[in-house]
């Protein structure tokens, strides 16, 4: 039975918070409880479960509501009654079913006790938690040895000798030994984990009776957690799990547990008094006998007994909060080592109980408020984020603080992982996923394909030598205005893991990488990290490349290739990581893409940053009547049908970013021998086909560079597959995209052949080698026609001139004033304005 | 008036209680648990109150002049927009008072002892805290004077019945008429009808006036937020930032402002509600909520069908009134009728179908002073919320335009972009000069250009931020094109004469109100014809011209719909199409 699916009857029994504070243990009242009641006082009195006093329980007493009287008087009569059904008072009609699994073995027991209101025996409860104790093995642990000792004995014997003072017990391990006994303790909390803590203290005494330290139970991993707007009043006094982030902290408050008075009349020491239900009472008389003064007590300070306490409010995690709501929180509760658990910002994992206090109007008033206030008496805090610092894979998507958009740490469920698995098993995934990427935005399926190698992006390698490799994909998107590549920037921007968008325009050098200021309170110079350092891991999206300064542009040299920004101003000199991709879109100098020039003439970017892009896409708005009716459809059928945009078929942005960071986190392909053959003979090829037979000229057509790129297409496109291996066909993909996007924007437009010294240098080797016929010709006419020291010509006719000659190739004024201007720097001839004069 | 033997009006926990003992007597029914918090039979009977007997008009809302004289524990109404969300409160919904069981819902304390009773149902509720709606135009809200006097006369008449009643026929009174009296505070209540009001109500009684909420503290006069706590409505139905109605108990009562001593507690759990003295910030137990539309702010003008011919009247009437606001620029008018008009239909990833925010340009610092102040009095004329922003540097360094979570006080610190849907903010740039902004400014400048270009606000939650959907109609004043708030629309403003500063008929104001509220909401569709045809038309003129971009056609079609609608027309029709496409023709010969 589910811990929440059964109607709690509020009416009686412990689950009202009326009697939250008086813990029903008392009526437990079986021989072992007396023998350690009276050690245990003394020595913890914190977590003083099963001492006689009539509240005594480890969570707070805060509540100061007047107990109802009954309470203690029903609580003993199940002790004096012989027979079960006492317990079952007229008004305690529970619906609990009895305890079925193991209720046979107490039989020797001659008078059960049962936890108050309820007909669970405390006996039975007892020897289920020793059974679970003792016996419980892990899986692995159970076939490996069985006479062995059970994971919780071992850890009962560590914390012996650590003088540790609590024991983590997985809650999933209770519910896999004994399911009923989890759902006893999910349902009753304070009772089972009061037992809990007796039979600890009795295996503990039975190891080594002079531990007298007081060894608490934790729990924690239970099977299914709350969230934080669902809580409501079935859930008071049961033991949940949630997750949130802690936002913040009160200070430390020392919480009385233990008084001790002194008669200020004979200085007489009282017997330590427990606190009880959040109060104290101060004895009237001194119980000296000889003494009994009247109203002489005063409180011992030194000799009371204080524990900590703290107050911390949790948020709910962003992803639970429904649209148009605003995050919820609860108030945890914690004691002693738990104290300072969590700082405000952790996100945690909280195993408490929710509890209900009532408030009362005024404190001298007894009227009390209808309402409750509530909190979870925190039993286990964890971190969730802790294991994500300690994993080391430098691709591995990790979310900082400043990232709101996707929450990593929401540890992704066995369904999930399961349901991405299956995704991934589709044949047409890397088709899907591409469809899924903006589906807003038509066509570019090509571009959609690198962008989304970028999101997965490569294995980064570094070598024992301590030469490294990036593995994270460059790419540049250059293209018309109105192409939206903006909205492509935007939208990755939005899928990725701590994306920074920036752009250009108002980008500066410090602003991308890292500045130091003075801090204004201590004095000291603080590194303040920027754009591309904040996108460590992640994808740093940059608008409007083409019109960053060149002092900014700079910087991005070290971190595209080093993966660092290495800083020495005002006294720091530091290198930061920056293993970021980079995403950046340009327009043309012009205001479009002037296909006749080079990609280096229309963007302006100088070919060093330009190489170091791993994929580049011209993005041209070509004036296709097709494109243009599709998008003139779609736009009108977005006016037209109000609601539904979506297409089908398409994955829609959570799935998809879970499957990036599943992917990121958890798959690291490997090269396989035939993709390794395939990239080499696939890259001897591309170099080859610059080689024109018989022509002496040399056109590169791939570096180095290009191999690299390739290596990390491939592992990206494996990625996507989930697939531990890059194979042939990731390597074969890798190349056309390579090829497609080289084809674009590095294809030297009078040849049709991939030439890489365009992006290398700007130049093609073509232009290069029509530029110097140009020169040739040109001097050769001004030797003919131009005299030494006679007239000027002017630049036109000279280019009448050269067409004449050169009737095949088309000659531009531009490429002729390139080539005078040439000659003038080698002092050949004199420009000015538009003549030209021989010298 | 035979009617229920209790009054809705004057004692609405009465009729609470009177409902809860008969749902608890009848039939097997007799375990209060059963019913989970949820209703059992009251709501029902307000709901017959307040819209079959047409009792909605008699209940008195809540603001800084009626909180004089409203009693608590009576009926009352406030309107307001949901600023933040409090989070659950837990209460003893049903309790037992030696046999009988009684209920809590929907008061704050307890009318009868319940303190040694293990009996108890543990329900829950939900705390809003709500703020008269931002920017809300003293038009919408109903004429004060009215509501005082008819109230005044209500109470006043259902004390003296409610008092006969208890004597005669309110079988509950008589039956606890011992125990009641037994405790001196219940028996004040027992007489007065209130339980703990303070002294001077009862002394009140006598008087003319009443002072019941004497010790309420006004921290402003004008500004009057709620505590409503909502009882039968799931999560979902409110939701933040929705301008509801709530209909329900008013509860005040001094001694909870007592609580402060007992700092543990509060330090401790409700931070929100200790900023929220009860004294400064009354509460009302929501029994019926509904959420307001500017239909229900508008007053006098009949609802009725929006038929054509009527439509085209009020649009002609509506814009001779804007061309002349606008100094006889009619291309400004159009395109102002149009914005007045837009409203966000639908949202993808980066489309936002239906706005369309207007950027008037050319307009100087002393342009401004004169049309500027007559278009935002017009436009308050005519829109239940608007809002104005003079976007000098200052302020942009300066304001919190975006609501923040304070978690000192854990309560969401309103920002000036915290605004209900269909609020109407006018953006005040030519008093923009050059300066430096700082990083709030820049946080600033970024939350406007969100705002115009994706309809959202972020809220800053401190270690998350949030963003929250907006439909928000921006007009936007500046010399040039504006680049903080870049507008889907840039018109040049050409006055030709200073207009006229005529005031418009009352009636014909009216009617402009309800044309707006009207046709904002009507279907559109484009047949499969017209389909064709604007499909057609934009390829050609893309071919033609090669900077357009999905960007404009979104315009375009934006403004068809509302040209079309501005009719009456639920279809496009090729002549409204046309009308886009001149209008817009218009627009670039200006920009020229």
């Amino acid at each position: 039975m589910a811990s929440d699916s059964s109607p709690v009857n509020f009416n009686n029994g412990p689950s009202s918070p009326q009697d939250s504070s008086s813990s029903p243990i008392p009526n437990t009242s079986s021989p072992a409880h007396r023998r350690r009641g009276g050690r245990r006082q003394t020595s913890t009195p914190s977590s003083a479960a099963a001492t006689p006093p009539p509240n005594p329980s480890r969570f707070a007493k805060s509540s100061s509501t007047p107990t109802p009287s009954r309470s203690t008087r029903r609580g003993r009569r199940p002790a004096t009654s012989p027979t079960p059904t006492a317990a079952a008072t007229p008004s305690s009609t529970d619906d609990f079913p009895p305890p079925s699994s193991d209720g046979g073995e107490d039989m020797e027991e001659a008078t059960p006790t049962f936890v108050w209101g309820t007909n669970i025996s405390v006996q039975d409860v007892k020897n289920a938690i020793q059974m679970f104790i003792k016996h419980f093995r892990e899986t692995q642990e159970l076939s490996n040895d069985i006479y062995g000792e059970g994971k919780y004995t071992r850890l009962i014997h560590r914390v012996l000798e650590i003088e540790g003072e609590w024991i983590d017990v997985d809650a999933q391990d209770v519910f896999s030994y004994d399911s009923d006994l989890y759902n006893k303790m999910v349902r009753y909390p304070l009772e089972v984990l009061a037992i809990f803590d007796i039979v600890l203290m009795d295996i503990v005494s039975l190891i080594n009776p002079l531990f007298d330290k007081h060894v608490q139970v934790r729990i924690h991993n239970l099977k299914s957690a709350t969230s934080m707007r669902n809580l409501n009043p079935s859930d008071i006094e049961k033991m949940v799990s949630l997750k949130g982030m802690v936002i913040r902290c009160s200070s430390i408050i020392p919480e009385i547990r233990e008084a001790v008075f002194r008669c200020i009349v004979c200085g007489y020491h009282s017997d330590p008094v427990v606190v009880d239900r959040g109060r104290i009472t101060e004895p009237t008389t001194c119980s000296k006998p000889d003494c009994l003064a009247k109203n002489s007590m005063t409180l011992v300070h030194n000799r009371c007994r204080f524990a900590d306490k703290q107050i911390v409010r949790l948020q709910e995690t962003p992803d639970e909060i429904p649209e148009g709501g605003t995050p919820h929180t609860v108030s945890l509760l914690m004691h002693d080592k738990l104290v300072d658990a969590g700082k405000p910002g952790d996100r945690v994992e909280v195993t408490g109980i929710y509890r209900a206090m009532s408030v009362r109007v005024g404190p001298t008033q007894r009227t009390v408020k209808s309402l409750f206030k509530t909190y979870i008496d925190c039993l286990h805090i964890k971190k969730t984020d802790k294991s994500r610092m300690m994993a080391e894979d430098p691709m591995e998507v990790d979310n900082g603080s400043q990232s709101q958009r996707i929450e990593d740490d929401v540890q992704l469920d066995e369904d999930k992982v399961e349901e991405l698995k299956e995704l991934s098993k589709q044949p047409d995934i890397y088709e899907r996923l591409t469809r899924s990427l903006a589906p807003n935005i038509w066509e570019l399926d090509d571009v959609k394909k690198g962008l989304l190698c970028q999101l997965f992006g490569g294995n980064a390698l570094k070598l024992p030598s301590g030469a490294s490799f990036r593995g994270d994909i460059n790419i540049l998107l250059v293209g018309d205005p109105g192409t939206s590549k903006s909205q492509l920037l935007q939208y990755i921007h939005k899928l990725s893991p701590r994306g920074i968008y920036t752009s250009g325009r108002g980008s500066s050098a410090v602003g991308l990488t890292a500045y130091v200021t003075k801090d204004p309170e201590t004095g000291e110079t603080v590194l303040e990290s920027g754009a591309l350092v904040l996108s460590d891991r992640g994808i740093c999206c940059i608008d409007e490349f083409d019109k960053m300064s060149d002092n900014a542009r700079s910087m991005l040299h070290e971190v595209m290739e080093q993966q660092t920004v290495s800083i020495a101003k005002a006294g720091i000199i530091a290198s930061l990581n920056a293993r970021t991709s980079v995403l950046a879109c340009a327009n043309p100098s012009g205001s479009r893409y002037n296909p006749r020039l080079s990609v280096i003439d229309n963007i302006h970017l100088p070919p060093t940053l330009l190489s170091r892009f791993d994929l580049i896409y011209l993005i041209l708005d070509k004036a296709d009547e097709q494109t243009d009716r599709h998008l003139a459809k779609h736009i009108v059928s977005l006016h037209f049908e109000d609601t539904e945009i979506a297409e089908q078929d398409v994955l829609d942005l959570a799935t998809l970013t879970a499957y990036v960071s599943y992917a990121r986190k958890n798959i690291h392909p490997k090269l396989s021998d035939e993709a390794a053959e395939e990239l080499t003979r696939g890259y001897v090829d591309m170099r080859k086909r610059g080689n024109f037979p018989g022509s002496s000229k040399k056109v590169i057509t791939a570096t180095p560079r290009q191999i690299e790129s390739l290596i990390r297409l491939s592992e990206a496109l494996a990625r996507i597959r989930f697939s531990e291996w890059v194979e042939m066909r990731d390597v074969t993909e890798a190349f056309r995209l390579l090829e497609v996007a080289m084809q674009q924007s590095a294809t030297d437009h009078s040849t049709g052949t991939i030439d890489m010294d365009l992006i290398t240098t700007g130049v093609s080797a073509s232009e290069r080698m029509r530029r110097e016929n140009v020169l040739s010709a040109t001097r050769n006419i001004i030797m003919e026609k131009v005299q030494l020291g006679g007239p000027s010509v002017r630049l036109l006719e000279l280019l009448d001139e050269l067409k004449k000659q050169s009737s095949g190739n088309e000659i531009h004024l531009h490429d002729l004033r390139n080539a005078v201007s040439t000659l003038a720097s080698e002092g050949f001839v004199v420009l000015h304005g538009d003549s030209v004069k021989r010298i | 008036m035979g009617g229920p033997p209790y009054d809705c009006l004057a004692n609405p926990l009465g009729a609470v209680r009177l409902t809860f003992e008969k749902a608890i007597g009848s039939g097997t029914q007799t375990h209060p648990s059963a019913f989970d918090g949820k209703d059992w039979g009251a709501l029902d009977v307000f709901r017959h109150f307040l819209f079959q007997e047409s009792g909605l008009s008699q209940v008195p809302i809540l603001n800084p002049k009626t909180m004089r004289w409203v009693r608590p524990y009576t009926l009352v109404r406030y309107r307001g927009m949901i600023q933040d969300m409090l989070g659950n409160e837990i209460y003893a919904g049903a309790y037992k008072d030696g046999y009988l069981w009684r209920t809590n819902k929907f008061m704050d304390i307890s009318q009868y002892p319940m303190g040694s009773s293990p009996d108890m149902c543990v329900w829950e509720r939900r705390l809003l805290y709500c703020v008269p709606v931002p920017g809300q135009s003293s038009w919408t809200e109903p004429s004060c004077e009215m509501n005082l006097n008819q109230g005044m006369d209500q109470s006043s008449q259902n004390r003296g019945k409610r008092r006969r009643m208890d004597d005669e026929d309110d079988p509950m009174d008589v039956v606890h008429d011992d125990e009641v009296k037994s405790s001196p505070t219940t028996k004040k209540m027992r007489e007065d009808g209130f339980p703990f009001s303070s002294p001077e109500s009862r002394d009140s009684k006598t008087g003319s006036s009443c002072t019941s909420m004497a010790t309420f503290q006004y921290v402003d006069k004008d500004y009057l937020p709620c505590l409503v706590k909502i009882y039968d409505s799931p999560e979902s139905e409110l939701k933040l930032n929705d301008v509801v109605e709530f209909i329900g108990v008013l509860s005040f009562d001094s001694e909870l402002a007592l609580e402060k001593d007992d700092e543990l507690s509060n330090n401790f759990y409700d931070d929100a509600l200790v900023y929220l003295p009860p004294n400064k910030v009354p509460r009302l137990h929501c029994i019926i909520h509904r959420k307001l539309a500017v239909h229900d702010f508008l007053q006098g003008f009949p609802i009725m069908e929006p038929k054509p011919h009527l439509v085209k009247e009020i649009r002609e009437a509506l814009f001779r009134h804007l061309t002349a606001v606008l100094g006889n620029d009619g291309v400004a008018a159009h395109f102002m009728l149009l914005h007045l008009l837009s409203k966000v239909h639908a949202r993808a990833f980066d489309v936002f179908v239906g706005k369309l925010s207007l950027n008037l340009i050319g307009l100087s610092k002393e342009s401004v002073s004169v049309f500027g102040i007559r278009l935002s009095q017009a436009v308050k004329n005519l829109l239940p919320f608007t809002h104005c922003i003079p976007l000098t540097l200052e302020y942009l360094n300066t304001a919190s335009l975006a609501p923040k979570r304070d978690y000192q006080t854990n309560r969401l610190i309103r920002g000036v972009l915290q605004l209900p849907e269909g609020s109407h903010l006018m953006v005040d740039e030519t008093q923009l000069e050059s300066g430096t902004l700082n990083s709030k400014g820049i946080e600033n400048t970024k939350l406007l250009k969100n705002l115009v270009e994706f309809q959202k606000v972020e809220y800053d939650f401190q270690y998350c931020k949030m963003e929250m959907a907006a439909d928000v109609q921006l007009l936007i004043f500046s010399e040039g094109k504006s680049n903080i708030v870049p507008a889907d629309v840039v018109i040049p403003f050409q006055p030709s004469s200073l207009g006229s500063s005529e005031i418009p008929v009352a009636e014909a104001v009216e009617a402009w109100r309800w044309y707006l509220a009207t046709v904002q909401s009507l279907p559109y569709s484009i047949g499969s014809e017209m389909q064709k045809e604007v499909e057609d038309d934009l390829v050609a003129a893309r071919q033609a011209d090669r900077s357009l971009g999905s960007q404009d056609f979104n315009r375009w079609m934006t403004m068809a719909r509302l040209v079309s609608t501005s009719f009456g027309e639920t279809s496009l029709s090729m002549e409204h199409w046309q009308m886009v496409k001149e209008l817009e023709r218009l627009r670039m010969e200006r920009l020229k």
